[in-house]
């Protein structure tokens, strides 16, 4: 088939599905291996290969790991030039190797990294690339289909890129199974030309300062707070401890400094799901809830009768959160004594 | 030392009076008053201040249909020198890319030395055109920036991002695009003779795609990405329960919890 469809490509000529492996000082994105999880389906649906990119510096044991956890091939940029993260090193990277291998799908953890670099690839190579999706499919013709929600999540968007390659997409985290090591990897490794030099870089990183980054998205519990708890996370502290819980927060919550970023919920933050959610002091805005709506049993505790969050939960109570957390923790450990004895 | 700092602002439906269409019990944004993007408002007040730290001017740009000339009054009665409204129907059905491009032909025709930008549009919520405005120009970007600092001396531009698991500096050659993480900035108040001034003399420049010979290049058949459907989310289904009693809660937890 040739190229009339006037974008002045042949689509024909591109195959294979991405996943591109974020790593940041030898530390792997869990996002990473959600998406290579969810490329094997996609490749074995196509009848392509999965190929997962590794750019960074001494990452051998990365690519070798990728292998495990089922890439058929990993490409690698290794060099110093990519240590810390950069946008315009990342983006004329990938760039380059976009222009060499023509991948058909080239998926990006919906990271701040990711989020950040994947113009800088999708604009040169007048890709099409869609952001922070949810689900993924191919469809008959073997088109990428990519849904995000749209509109507060009211609805989900198909978004389709017909005539230009790659099909990008960045995806949220959270939402997909990780793939697991195996011991069957058979793959290769291929070392990639680098393409950038330090002379060339327009940007420089002068302090970096990052701390463990949890992981909400694994949690069965959770005990979200917003900016309803003013700054004094310990009644909702106290409450995750009797539930043996993991603290996440609202977008609100995070912007104040009270809590890390890696532990917002919803639209700009991560997608959890867990079997229960207690929401402390959180309104229940639409870009909250569009992450934590997969929770099993959603209760919220919030002063304010009208507070939308009641409409989005299973059970509610109106009441102080710092009166009624203590109070809850103190009935669920009285209630574990009971089991216990 | 001054530099020319534009800063990008969209028009939107207003999410806080979006109702809900009593028929299909779903929202509906058609009928919502237009307001200024909110993360834009960040992204003015981190363009105001980069002013303050080097001296300069701070011209607003937005790209859409004509009505949309009131953010641009909306951005000069908060502080902004110049307005531009760039607007043509070419640029109907333009997805990401056509859009960035059209704003760094803006930012080109500008001599921006910065553009700064609203993290995402509550509306569409890419958070692609910031980068996309950089790509297009071949210009650094720092996006999730959470606090500013102009280097005129070094002709670079550092900023605090925020970044997983923690923040980082970056210093970026000129010109660079910023997007700004929202919330991080407090918008200053519109001064009263600005606002008078905005509303009744000010008149925004108006910029065509053919001004920024871009005509063929936007719209519709340029677009990489095309909206192949569009399903309803079925809202999911919670019991919406208020108890009053706090041990009826307690119950609930232990038996979730069990
Ligand atoms: C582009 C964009 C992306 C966004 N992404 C996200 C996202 O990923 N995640 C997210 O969460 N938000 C996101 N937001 C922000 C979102 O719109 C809301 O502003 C935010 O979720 C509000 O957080 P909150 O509910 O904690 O705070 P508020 O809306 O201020 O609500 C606080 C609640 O606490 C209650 N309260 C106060 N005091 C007490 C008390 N003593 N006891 C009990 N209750 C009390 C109040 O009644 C109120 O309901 C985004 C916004 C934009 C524009």
């Amino acid at each position: 088939m040739s190229d009339d469809n006037g974008s002045g490509i042949d689509v024909d000529e591109y195959d294979d599905v991405w996943v591109f492996i974020e790593e940041h000082a030898g530390e792997v994105m869990p996002v990473s291996w959600e998406l290579l999880e969810e490329g094997r389906t996609l490749a074995e649906k196509l009848g392509d290969e999965l190929v997962a990119l590794v750019i960074g510096e001494d990452v051998d044991e990365i690519a070798e790991e990728a292998l495990a956890r089922g890439a058929d091939r990993v490409l690698v940029a290794d060099d110093p030039v990519f240590e810390p993260y950069r946008a315009d090193p990342y983006g004329e990277q990938f760039r380059a190797m976009v222009e060499a291998y023509k991948p058909s799908i080239a998926l990006i953890g919906g990271t701040h990294t990711g989020r950040d670099f994947a113009g800088r690839v999708a604009v040169p190579a007048h890709a099409g690339l869609t952001a922070d999706v949810t689900e993924i499919d191919v469809d008959d013709d073997g088109l990428l289909q990519a849904r995000r929600p749209a509109f507060g999540g009211d609805v989900l968007a198909t978004i389709l890129c017909e005539e230009h390659r790659p099909q990008m997409a960045t995806i949220r985290p959270g939402v997909f199974e990780a793939a697991e090591p195996t011991d069957e990897a058979d793959g290769e490794i291929v070392e990639a030309d680098v393409v950038v030099e330090e002379a060339d870089c327009i940007s420089e990183v002068l302090e970096r300062e990052v701390g463990d980054t949890a992981d909400i998205t694994e949690a069965e519990r959770i005990v979200a707070v917003g900016h309803g708890v003013e700054g004094d996370l310990e009644p909702a502290r106290e409450l995750a401890e009797a539930l043996d819980a993991e603290l996440a927060a609202s977008r609100a919550a995070v912007d104040e400094g009270w809590i890390d970023g890696a532990r917002q919920v919803g639209q700009t933050g991560k997608t959890v799901r867990p079997d229960l959610y207690v929401a402390v002091g959180i309104s229940g805005a639409i870009q909250h809830l569009e992450g934590m709506n997969k929770s099993g049993t959603v209760i919220a505790i919030n002063n304010d009768p009208n507070a939308p969050i009641f409409e989005h939960a299973d059970y509610g109570i109106v009441g102080d959160l710092f009166e009624v957390c203590p109070d809850l923790a103190d009935r669920l450990e009285g209630d574990l004594q009971e089991v216990v004895q | 030392m001054s530099w020319t700092i534009a800063v990008g602002v969209k028009q939107v439906p207003d999410d806080d009076e979006v109702g809900i269409d009593p028929d299909t019990g779903r929202l509906d944004r058609a009928s919502a008053p237009a307001v200024m993007n909110p993360p834009d408002r960040d992204a003015l007040e981190a363009a105001l201040t980069i002013r303050d730290q080097v001296g300069g001017e701070v011209i607003a740009v937005t790209m859409g249909p004509p009505n949309a000339k009131t953010v641009l009054e909306q951005a000069v009665a908060m502080g902004c020198d110049d307005a531009v409204l760039v607007t043509d129907r070419a640029f109907a059905g333009s997805d990401t890319w056509p859009t960035s491009l059209t704003l760094a032909r803006t930012a080109e025709a500008l001599e921006a030395d910065v553009v700064v930008c609203g993290e995402e549009t509550t509306d569409s919520s890419t958070g692609q055109v910031p980068p996309g405005i950089a790509a297009h120009n071949g210009w650094a970007q720092l996006t999730y920036v959470e606090g500013v600092d102009a280097r005129p001396e070094e002709d670079r531009l550092a900023a605090r991002r925020d970044v997983e698991g923690g923040h980082e500096l970056v210093a970026a050659d000129l010109p660079v695009v910023v997007a700004v993480a929202y919330g991080e900035f407090d918008t200053r108040p519109a001064g009263l003779h600005r606002k008078i001034y905005a509303e009744n003399d000010f008149e925004p420049t108006q910029w065509t795609a053919e001004d920024l010979e871009i005509k063929e290049e936007v719209g519709l058949d340029v677009s990489p990405t095309s909206v192949g459907g569009m399903e309803t989310v079925d809202p999911v289904d919670r019991r919406g329960e208020v108890v009053d009693d706090i041990d009826d809660l307690a119950e609930v937890l232990t038996e979730v919890n069990a």
